[in-house]
């Protein structure tokens, strides 16, 4: 079963939101979710919609030696994603019309976009591109 | 938090804890070669450097592989303990893991155990079989181990991925292009051809080689990826008081340690071209009282090139943004500062957690003055060991220098 930290998670992503964890007692926005907040340990944690705006830290595309039950996205490209707010996570990018991410760079402006469900089987995790 | 690192054993104290003696079979692809067959011949191999027999050592700490958790639980039971005829002998046989950090930690436990008492005598021992593995298991094992379950794995992460995502940091904040990161892994090939033991020895690389090789994972090719290989290694520590009533003459001891985990999940790094190299590398020269110009030779961790370019700017040895060209320039056979002299993960192989282990023993091996002719770093006495496990969570630095027959006891 679906611990129900992480699925609410990505229920939100499935509605098309981003939302971090925000601690109760201190207000602080924390990735990736957790039990307690890693910097007051209060258990009080609730959640908060982001904008989905933030900048490329890295990128990779990955072309050979998928994990198991992956070979069929082959190629794809994984991202470390600094969202606005300050907190950070790993996602997918969507390429561009060409089908490939050659116009990508480090510390582009990225903002959230809705998983391609329709291309691939969904996978439970956030999409970028790139901004403007 | 304290910042005081202070060690309380200092060199020429009867407890002080240090190497005698390293053992190391070839890496590569052996299928003929059993895990529990190369784990008691390279005990015995690093046993006999020491001039010892299994019954001078009471304890063995050991260091995981990560192809078969059968054999992982061998190791964890107590098997070597009758396979080495230690049964009612030995006090302690356990394991510990840090991924391919363990070697860094697993050195801090022995020295630990030594210093106060608690052990006389230790040997640690390795044995990776993932040379002879199923590639296809191996990929999907490393896909699913040290990656969070619930935020990372959806997206289809692996290994070489995340070498990936460092490298292109990196290369981004250093201005390096792909023929200076590629020019590294030359530079590491020349050292193999020097190594009896290397996977890659006997065959040369050029840059032009690895450029022309497949995109793996953007900006990584194949030839910048590691090989898995098999392999084996093992050192036995004591004290210096037991190494000098045994007659032993050089010995290795630790002048510091430092170390920083700075991230579980490759997405919760905060900066992918720095990691945790400059706060270890702060720790450890503290304790030691050395500088980053004080070692004649490094053995730093190299799954992916830029793992390393990054550890050389964190130790201050090469200036920010210089670490790749630092590398090729200096660190290759006959240059000022030799680095990864047994060819390091990309040319001696990717023995899994037995890379840094590997690195290790030939960091010993050097400051013993036992590595070959040609290899050997003439009256060398001091050496930066890098370490670093999973998704390049931690960076754990050994600085380890040696210590003549019969000095300052």
């Amino acid at each position: 079963m679906t611990p129900q930290l992480v699925a609410t998670f990505r229920q939100h992503l499935k509605d098309g939101e981003l939302v971090v964890q925000k601690c109760g007692a201190c207000s602080r926005l924390n990735m990736y979710p957790r039990y307690a907040c890693p910097f007051c340990q209060s258990e009080n944690l609730g959640w908060e919609q982001v904008s989905g705006s933030g900048t490329l830290h890295s990128f990779t595309v990955l072309r050979l030696g998928a994990p198991e039950g992956f070979e069929g996205d082959l190629p794809y490209a994984l991202a470390v994603v600094k969202l606005d707010e300050g907190v950070q996570l790993l996602g997918r990018l969507l390429p561009d019309a060409d089908g490939d991410w050659s116009q990508y760079a480090c510390d582009q402006r990225l903002r959230l976009t809705p998983s391609p469900a329709e291309q691939m089987p969904y996978r439970p995790c956030a999409w970028f591109k790139r901004a403007g | 938090m304290s910042e005081s690192w202070q060690s309380p054993v200092s060199a020429g104290a009867s407890e002080d804890p240090v190497f005698v003696g390293v053992g190391e079979l070839p890496s590569g692809r052996y299928p003929q070669r059993t895990f529990v067959g190369d784990l008691t011949i390279v005990a015995g191999r690093a046993l006999q450097d020491a001039g010892m027999v299994p019954r001078d050592i009471d304890t063995i700490v050991l260091i995981p592989n990560l192809h078969s958790f059968n054999d992982q639980a061998d190791l964890i039971f107590s098997r070597m303990v009758e396979e080495l005829g230690l049964a009612n002998h030995a006090k302690a046989s356990f394991m510990m893991h840090s991924g391919g950090s363990t070697s860094d930690n697993g050195v801090r436990v022995a020295a630990g155990l030594i210093s106060s008492g608690h052990a006389h005598t230790v040997l640690v021992l390795q044995c990776e079989r993932w040379g002879s593995a199923n590639l296809a298991e191996m990929v999907t094992m490393l896909s699913k181990n040290g990656i969070p379950g619930e935020w990372e794995l959806p997206t289809g992460l692996q290994f070489n991925a995340i070498g990936a995502l460092i490298t292109r940091r990196y290369m981004h904040a250093s201005h390096s292009s792909a023929a200076d990161m590629a020019a590294m892994c030359v530079a590491l090939r020349e050292w193999a051809q020097l190594n009896p033991h290397a996977m890659y020895r006997g065959k040369t690389l050029t840059v032009e080689q690895v450029l022309a090789s497949r995109m793996v994972a953007d900006p990584l090719h194949a030839m910048e990826c590691p090989m898995l290989a098999d392999g084996a290694a093992a050192f036995v520590m004591t004290s210096a008081e037991n190494a000098k009533r045994r007659g032993i003459g050089a010995t290795v001891r630790i002048a510091g340690s430092g170390g920083c985990v700075s991230h579980y999940s490759i997405g919760q790094e905060r900066d992918l071209a720095v990691l945790g190299w400059p706060v270890a590398a702060e720790r450890a020269y503290a304790q030691s009282g050395w500088g980053p110009k004080d070692a004649a030779f490094g053995e730093i961790y190299d799954s992916y090139a830029a793992v390393t370019a990054i550890a050389l700017e964190g130790l201050g040895l090469a200036e920010a943004g210089e670490g790749a060209r630092w590398f090729s320039k200096h660190c290759a056979p006959g240059g000022q500062f030799p680095c990864n002299t047994n060819g390091g993960l990309l040319s001696a192989g990717h023995t899994g957690v037995g890379g840094g282990t590997a690195l290790l023993i030939e960091g010993v091996r050097q400051l013993l003055w036992r590595a070959e002719a040609g290899r050997q770093i003439e009256n060398c006495r001091r050496c930066i060991i890098g370490g670093t496990g999973g998704s390049y969570m931690d960076a754990q630095v050994l600085l380890l220098e040696r210590v003549d027959a019969g000095a300052g006891r």
